[in-house]
């Protein structure tokens, strides 16, 4: 052996450098992927998350401290001129709702006049939001409810305006939020002007329509609500307004962008809607399950 | 060179470790959307330091596990920080000897393209699976954390400085 060539033990250093990364790349990228697209690792995640939440009650201990401190120094003209702002909000609130009971009364009257199920009033429950998620490509926020206070995942979230998001995930004590601008998260809504079904979706910036025909009768400035088709968010959420439709020859389909109407970014506090939608079962999944006996088929 | 050289303790191990989980405990702490772009990767920088300055103890496979860690503790896709971080390690580990002779300024500029490589490595990651382009905000951290090299060294440095009386 040339003594030249190979350097003495006392300079080894292991694997070379480059050998050393391409491994870690291989390994990287391979989590990366099967985290990404196949969705693999996300029972690991959660468990993990499960383990951190300890270390993140610890950490977010004294800040939640700080918070209430402050929130007990604050000065007593502020307060007033809250509570004055408060209470006319209250007024103009309760007007609205005298209203709004009359016509529930006469919308549930027409219902069991035309024998429609009744609509269920929501219940709902505060909660405050903790953090934003640390991941800056999802929009994700983290509140103060839990599985503790019957939260459960899938259940629609909503600020003082309209309709911000979803839980996706949630533990004892605290919940995940997903905001309705995340990428190709998607709310099943209708136009409110005329009733037209369609589906928004987050674009990771904003929200956009798809699949909207060129001919579809859509302007900017519409309102968009919930359609409640869906099962999972209840119908007449305020969802978001029509900025500008653009239409092409080219294309079938027209460019639809959307604003939001809940303050999805900057909220201090959400509201969890905690009703359970319960939809009749589908008549295709019924065939589907009872395909074998053809004499029942009778049956209107 | 204006920094006189030192002598210094040996580093333990677990002082490693220790650094690592201090930086990671930092990353948990709750910050809003505005203010998280200003916040920079304290887990990066803690890798580059002892990458630097303590090249037999650490280098590219414990900046891969400190990625792994990182992603956990920030809900980010597993193995973003890591990639990330395994391929600044390799570009320390590679000129190794070279900067840890610079003085702390030319130090700190090293640490900025490095901090901004791991960002772009993140960033065409995550483009790469679909996710949209998040702004140029993702991209203010580095400086903050170029800026803040020095301190950080300087802290790292105490323990070692540290000798007992007598």
């Amino acid at each position: 052996m040339d003594i030249a060539s190979s350097p003495p033990p006392f300079f080894r250093r292991g694997l070379r450098p480059l050998t050393k990364l391409m491994i870690c790349a291989v390994l990287s990228l391979s989590c990366l992927i099967a985290d990404g697209r196949f969705g693999l690792l996300v029972p690991l995640r959660d468990t993990l998350s499960l383990l951190l939440y300890p270390l993140q009650w610890v950490v977010n201990t004294p800040s939640g401290l700080i918070r209430q401190g402050s929130e007990f120094m604050v000065k007593q003209s502020e307060l007033q001129a809250e509570n004055r702002a408060l209470r006319e909000h209250a007024l103009i609130l309760s007007a609205r709702l005298q209203r709004h009971e009359e016509l529930a009364q006469e919308n549930r009257q027409l219902r069991s006049l035309h024998q429609l199920a009744q609509a269920r009033e929501g219940e709902a429950r505060l909660a405050e939001v903790l953090y934003t998620g640390r991941d800056p490509f999802s929009h994700k926020i983290v509140i103060d409810k839990g599985s503790q206070d019957s939260i459960e995942s899938g259940f629609p979230v909503v600020d003082d305006r309209g309709l911000i998001g979803q839980i996706t995930r949630v533990s004892p004590l605290t919940s995940e939020v997903t905001l309705i601008i995340e990428k190709n998260h998607s709310v099943p809504v209708m136009v409110q002007r005329n009733g037209l079904r369609t589906v928004l979706f987050g674009t990771g910036n904003g929200i956009e329509l798809r699949f909207v025909s060129g001919s579809a009768d859509i302007r900017a400035g519409d309102l968009l609500v919930t359609s409640g088709i869906d099962g999972v968010y209840p119908a007449g959420l305020d969802v978001a307004r029509v900025s500008s439709v653009e239409r092409h020859a080219g294309n079938p389909f027209s460019i639809v962008r959307c604003t939001p109407i809940g303050a999805v970014d900057s909220r201090r506090f959400a509201l969890v809607l905690t009703e359970k939608i319960e939809l009749p079962p589908r008549p295709e999944e019924a065939a589907q399950t009872t395909p074998a006996p053809p004499a029942k088929k009778g049956k209107p | 060179m204006d920094r006189p050289k030192e002598l210094l303790k040996p580093v333990k191990f677990r002082y490693v470790v220790l650094s690592i989980v201090i930086a990671l405990l930092l990353e948990l702490l709750p910050f809003n959307r505005g203010t998280v772009r200003w916040i920079p990767d304290l887990a990066a920088m803690v890798v580059l330091y002892w990458t630097i300055n303590r090249p037999t103890r650490f280098g590219i496979f414990a900046g891969f596990f400190t990625g792994l860690l990182t992603d956990i503790a920030s809900a980010s896709l597993l193995g973003q920080h890591a990639l990330a971080y395994s391929v600044s390690a390799y570009a320390v580990e590679s000129r190794q000897r070279q900067v840890v002779m610079y003085n702390l300024g030319q130090q700190s500029l090293i640490v900025f393209g490095l901090l901004m490589a791991n960002q772009i490595v993140m960033l065409l990651a995550r483009m790469a699976l679909g996710a949209p382009f998040i702004g140029w905000g993702f991209f203010f951290s580095p400086f903050v954390g170029a800026l803040l090299w020095p301190l950080l060294t300087n802290l790292l440095l105490v323990p070692q400085r540290y000798h007992q009386a007598g």
